[in-house]
């Protein structure tokens, strides 16, 4: 549906995109995933047709962007970083006004407006003027105008930035539903979110991807099996001497003293297996009572820093 | 196109820009009108026409700061730009729709000669001509204050520049009086005008060769025909500013003469303001 080419942006001296290279199936959600700076929005307005390309090509249902951009922008809903909205105007206007440029048929106007409307829940406040609207109605009243047209693809860059966690689970929510019939690529720079909403995930740091797989692959395959986070009450040398010796774990490392006369520590499973049972059964027998045990999950920084030193380790 | 130009339109009147441009007009040429016709009684009407003009120095840039300059800062280029829109169209919709608003306000002060008309003789083919030219002269202030607006993001930095240029404009008729007419300055600005063309060449093709070939070539003629024939260049500098003269075309108007040169001079000359303003929101997407 989507097929992204060599896709590069120079500025000046600067490669903001460095010859990207994936494509998007229909129906498919994919993440877009990297710091801030990464080029993930750089990407997003070139397919968009908001900015050009230095080199490369966009093509989307077989039709290239360059040449076609009416046809091509026809078939994407945009929903840039800071929602571009009129401020002195209402709700309504604005999306009325939306509706006309991007060619919605008069006849076909009212009712696919008010069916976005209630889709998004913003029908209350469709007389108010968007610049007395809170942040998080703002960023509906974005999502909504993506839809209006229904166009087939929806690009939303970093949909739920500035949100309460309430209205972060609703978008994500809506995201989920809209993705049923629509193609969507969405970008964020927190894991748990496209984990949670995308099949597909892409990273990409300084312009390149660096990564790209679905959710689950990509934690194991950064992980290489589990790592467990244990608070023992213990010394930390006696808690360290014990875990080792467990059948299974292949690191142990310590991380201090959180809580007096505790030690917390970070275990390494070597595969697959779960060691948590042998764990337990292992600091009773020593009477070292545990008093947390937690998956550890890894953060955006860490997976980053994983995979580019093991681009690096690649590369010597 | 029309859904820009709608917009736009509305745009004026939902926050005091649009007032605020119409007051001022409408304030000027009332006080105008006042002291040129009705107090002393005179049926002259084309006389506050004229002296009027002044008010689109101030007026100008009210109109047409924040046409291009709000949606960049607004971000809303974003959305102009990724709808199935062309760019010429959003332009012209912008551009035509603060040619509106001010043609609103011509249309009110035409109340003025109707009251000419109705206590004393009205000069109708001269009223007339002279709105023509009003009106085109103020659509070539509006497009070089659209493209103004569009090099920038900030709608004070608009209105400032926008104002300098007008009153650049405004100032050129004056600047046409004391250019000197020896053929020396004459061959000299043609001179200058080949080092442009030159710079410019050499900007586009990065290439000493192309570029200094033909202004070496150029340059060497212009020299050969300094000191063979300079009569060519004698009266070049007067000639050509006033070429460039847009308040004087106006005058004609006023005299009631309907020039068609002259419509299509203005209208040309607006027409290459949108034109460049068009091609400068292309080349942004290339930066």
């Amino acid at each position: 549906m989507i097929q992204i080419k060599d896709l590069t942006k120079r500025y000046g001296q600067h490669l903001a995109v460095d010859h990207i290279n994936f494509s998007v199936n229909q129906g498919e959600i994919l993440g877009f995933l990297g710091p801030n700076g990464a080029g993930k929005s750089t990407t997003m307005n070139i397919i968009t047709g908001y900015l050009s390309a230095t080199e490369g090509s966009v093509t989307i249902d077989g039709l290239d962007l360059v040449d076609h951009p009416m046809e091509v922008k026809r078939k994407i809903g945009y929903l840039p970083e800071f929602p571009p909205l009129y401020p002195e105007m209402t709700v309504g206007e604005y999306l009325d006004f939306v509706a006309e440029i991007k060619r919605v048929s008069p006849a076909a106007k009212k009712e696919s407006l008010e069916k976005i409307m209630d889709l998004i829940k913003i029908g209350e406040v469709r007389s108010r003027l968007i610049k007395n609207l809170s942040k998080g109605y703002k960023q509906r009243v974005g999502l909504a105008q993506a839809l209006v047209g229904n166009p087939p693809i929806l690009i939303l860059d970093e949909p739920t930035v500035g949100l309460d966690p309430r209205q972060i689970i609703e978008i994500r929510e809506l995201i989920k539903e809209l993705g049923k019939d629509h193609t969507v690529i969405l970008s964020s720079h927190i894991l748990p979110e496209v984990s949670a909403v995308c099949e597909r995930v892409i990273i990409i740091n300084k312009g390149k991807i660096v990564a790209s797989d679905t959710p689950e692959n990509l934690s194991k395959r950064l992980t290489g099996g589990s790592h467990l986070l244990l608070r023992v009450a213990g010394r930390e040398t006696e808690v360290v001497q014990v875990l080792s010796q467990v059948a299974g774990v292949s690191n142990v490392q310590a991380k201090g003293e959180r809580e007096p006369g505790t030690v917390d520590v970070v275990v390494e499973a070597a595969g697959e297996e779960d060691i948590r049972r042998a764990l337990f059964f292992a600091l009773s027998e020593a009477r070292l009572p545990i008093l947390l045990m937690k998956a550890e999950d890894l953060t955006l920084e860490e997976i980053f820093l994983q995979l580019i030193t093991e681009e690096e380790e690649v590369a010597s | 196109m029309l859904a820009v130009l709608k917009r736009e339109f509305k745009a004026y009147f939902h926050s005091p820009v649009g007032y605020i441009f119409m007051g001022f007009f409408l304030l000027i040429s009332g006080l105008f009108f006042t002291l040129i016709d009705l107090v002393p009684g005179s049926a002259n009407y084309t006389g506050v026409l004229a002296n009027i003009i002044f008010v689109f120095l101030f007026a100008v840039p009210i109109l047409t700061m924040r046409l291009m300059a709000e949606d960049q800062r607004l971000k809303t280029d974003q959305l102009l730009l990724t709808s199935p829109l062309s760019i010429t169209g959003l332009v012209l919709g912008k551009y035509l729709a603060a040619v509106a608003v001010f043609l609103l306000t011509l249309l009110i002060t035409g109340l003025y000669p109707l009251v000419i008309q109705i206590h004393g003789l009205l000069a109708v083919g001269e009223v007339i001509g002279g709105y023509i030219g009003f009106f085109l002269l103020g659509s070539v202030f509006i497009a070089i204050g659209l493209f103004i607006s569009a090099t920038t993001d900030n709608q004070v930095v608009a209105a400032f520049t926008t104002f300098g240029c007008l009153l650049l404009v405004w100032l050129w008729d004056a600047v046409r009086q004391i250019v000197p007419k020896e053929a020396a300055a004459g061959a000299i600005f043609v001179a200058l005008l080949m080092v442009g063309l030159i710079a410019l060449l050499y900007k586009a093709t990065r290439n000493w060769l192309v570029s200094l070939l033909p202004g070496v070539l150029g340059l060497g003629a212009v020299v050969a025909i300094y000191l063979t024939r300079d009569y060519i260049f004698y009266g070049l500098l007067p000639v050509f500013f006033a070429r460039f003269s847009l308040l004087d075309r106006f005058d004609t108007f006023i005299m009631g003469v309907f020039d068609f040169s002259t419509v299509v001079y203005y209208l040309s000359f607006a027409a290459f303001f949108i034109f460049l303003t068009v091609r400068l929101i292309e080349k942004k997407r290339w930066s």
